[in-house]
């Protein structure tokens, strides 16, 4: 599977936007793999990770000619796409009625005790936030992987708007540290 | 604020993460553009976070590169559809403008208009069609129980032309002689308006009884036909006022004055203990 060829990010850039065949097959031969472990980091169920990983590559190919590269990374344009999918599909009816047949608790209540419980199963950046105190960990889970606004997150936990605000961007250097 | 301070708010990595609201999006993207510090912390963390990420890939399933690049292909081709859509309708409009030339691009148009509306047509023909296949299903199968219930009906009557037939047959013999029992005929009978004929084969002597009209009893009594031999009435048997059994064939008689019906308990007496309805002497 793995594409012989290498592109700097410009080059690679520039054959998407053309939607060459063969750039398409580097960036899933290179970056599916990191898209799919952001993807299962929200949405632990794998069958429907493969569709969403799916939804967020067809989106990529169409939606390229709009990323804009003075704005960031093409990585992180692209990690965006798969993150915002997989908090849709989280939130959808579907997705919340599965879970309840597993009978784990998705509500405000259940997420917060199962927040606080360490999970041996976790990847990424989710297995990083295990370093983070607990509150802070509690916002970056809100906030990053369940897709709640700071406004939601502050009524959630009863803690005002710039708290919140504050919290997360803490958390969020803390992490930087961390990675590095 | 400097911008030092304002790298190290935590701004950098809220909007790589997108964990910013549209104003401090705006913003950081004007200092990005107008500071190369904050450029710099922008790529250097997304740099980071590439690399984190890579480095804790999940590898999908294999089989799902060629369904995505499968899914590609659909997409590629409707993008070609529609780019070859919209120049042609370039192509048209820039043909209209110059010159009254017969446009090539048109029929096609039509062609393509008549095949949609051949689509639409042939969608709702078939849902027509499958509705009227419904529907004379049902009615075949309705037909099939018909048929078979005809059928049965058919099967009865030949048996019972067949009654008429033989009775027919048996009463054309020229042997036949005929004794009509009235009810008016027996100053005690229950019903004075019943009557009944017997055919009686001087030849063969086998008695034949034909009712015309005699009340239907209860049903645990049943007529007995008697043939009275020298005053002394002799059992000629029971029988049933039955519909569609127009000739009842009785026991064979070689001698008699006169013939009798009373009423008897089920299955018939050895003598009338009942009451007679019809009475005839045989001429």
């Amino acid at each position: 599977m793995g594409t012989a060829t290498t592109y700097n990010e410009q080059e690679l850039i520039s054959l998407l936007k053309g939607r060459d065949d063969r750039a398409f097959a580097y960036l899933y031969d290179n970056y599916s793999g990191a898209l799919n472990g952001i993807i299962m980091q929200i949405l632990d169920n794998t069958e429907l990770s493969n569709d969403v990983l799916q939804e967020v590559f067809i989106n990529i190919w169409r939606k390229i000619e709009s990323y804009d590269p003075s704005k960031g990374r093409l990585y992180t344009w692209m990690l965006n796409i798969a993150r915002n999918a997989s908090i849709d599909i989280l939130r959808s009816k579907s997705y919340q009625n599965s879970r309840k047949n597993q009978s784990i608790p998705e509500n405000v209540d259940g997420l917060m005790t199962s927040s606080f419980k360490p999970n041996t199963d976790l990847i990424g950046l989710r297995k990083l936030l295990e370093k983070l105190k607990t509150e802070q960990r509690v916002l970056i889970e809100l906030a990053y992987f369940k897709g709640y606004t700071h406004e939601e997150i502050s009524e959630i936990e009863g803690i005002p708007l710039g708290t919140v605000k504050t919290r997360i961007r803490n958390a969020l250097m803390q992490l930087r540290t961390i990675l590095q | 604020m400097n911008i030092k301070e304002y790298i190290s708010s935590g701004i950098v990595e809220s909007y790589v993460f997108d964990l910013v609201n549209d104003q401090e999006k705006e913003e950081f993207e004007r200092m990005c553009a107008a500071h190369s510090e904050v450029k710099e912390a922008r790529d250097s963390f997304e740099l980071i976070l590439e690399q984190q990420s890579l480095d804790h890939a999940v590898a999908p399933p294999k089989n799902l590169r060629s369904r995505i690049f499968a899914e590609l292909e659909i997409e590629k081709d409707k993008l070609n559809r529609s780019t070859n859509a919209e120049n042609r309708i370039a192509v048209d409009q820039v043909m209209a403008e110059k010159a009254p030339v017969i446009n090539m691009g048109g029929w096609m148009r039509y062609v393509a208009a008549a095949s949609v509306i051949l689509l639409v047509a042939s969608t709702i023909l078939n849902f027509y069609f499958f509705n009227q296949y419904k529907s004379f299903s049902a009615k075949y199968d309705g037909l099939l129980a018909q048929n078979a219930e005809l059928a049965r009906n058919e099967k009865s009557l030949q048996t019972s032309n067949k009654e008429y037939q033989s009775a027919i047959d048996k009463l054309r013999d020229t042997s036949m002689t005929i004794i009509k029992m009235a009810g008016n005929a027996v100053p005690s009978s229950p019903d004075p308006t019943s009557m009944a004929t017997v055919y009686w084969n001087m030849r063969t002597k086998d008695v034949y009884l034909f009712v015309n009209n005699m009340p239907t009893p209860s049903s645990d009594k049943q007529y007995q036909l008697w043939a009275i031999v020298n005053g002394v009435p002799v059992d000629a048997g029971v029988f049933d006022i039955e519909k569609g059994v127009p000739v009842v064939t009785m026991k064979n008689i070689p001698n008699a004055q006169a013939f009798a019906i009373t009423l008897e308990k089920k299955g018939g007496s050895t003598s009338p203990l009942g009451q007679m309805y019809v009475l005839g002497k045989v001429s």
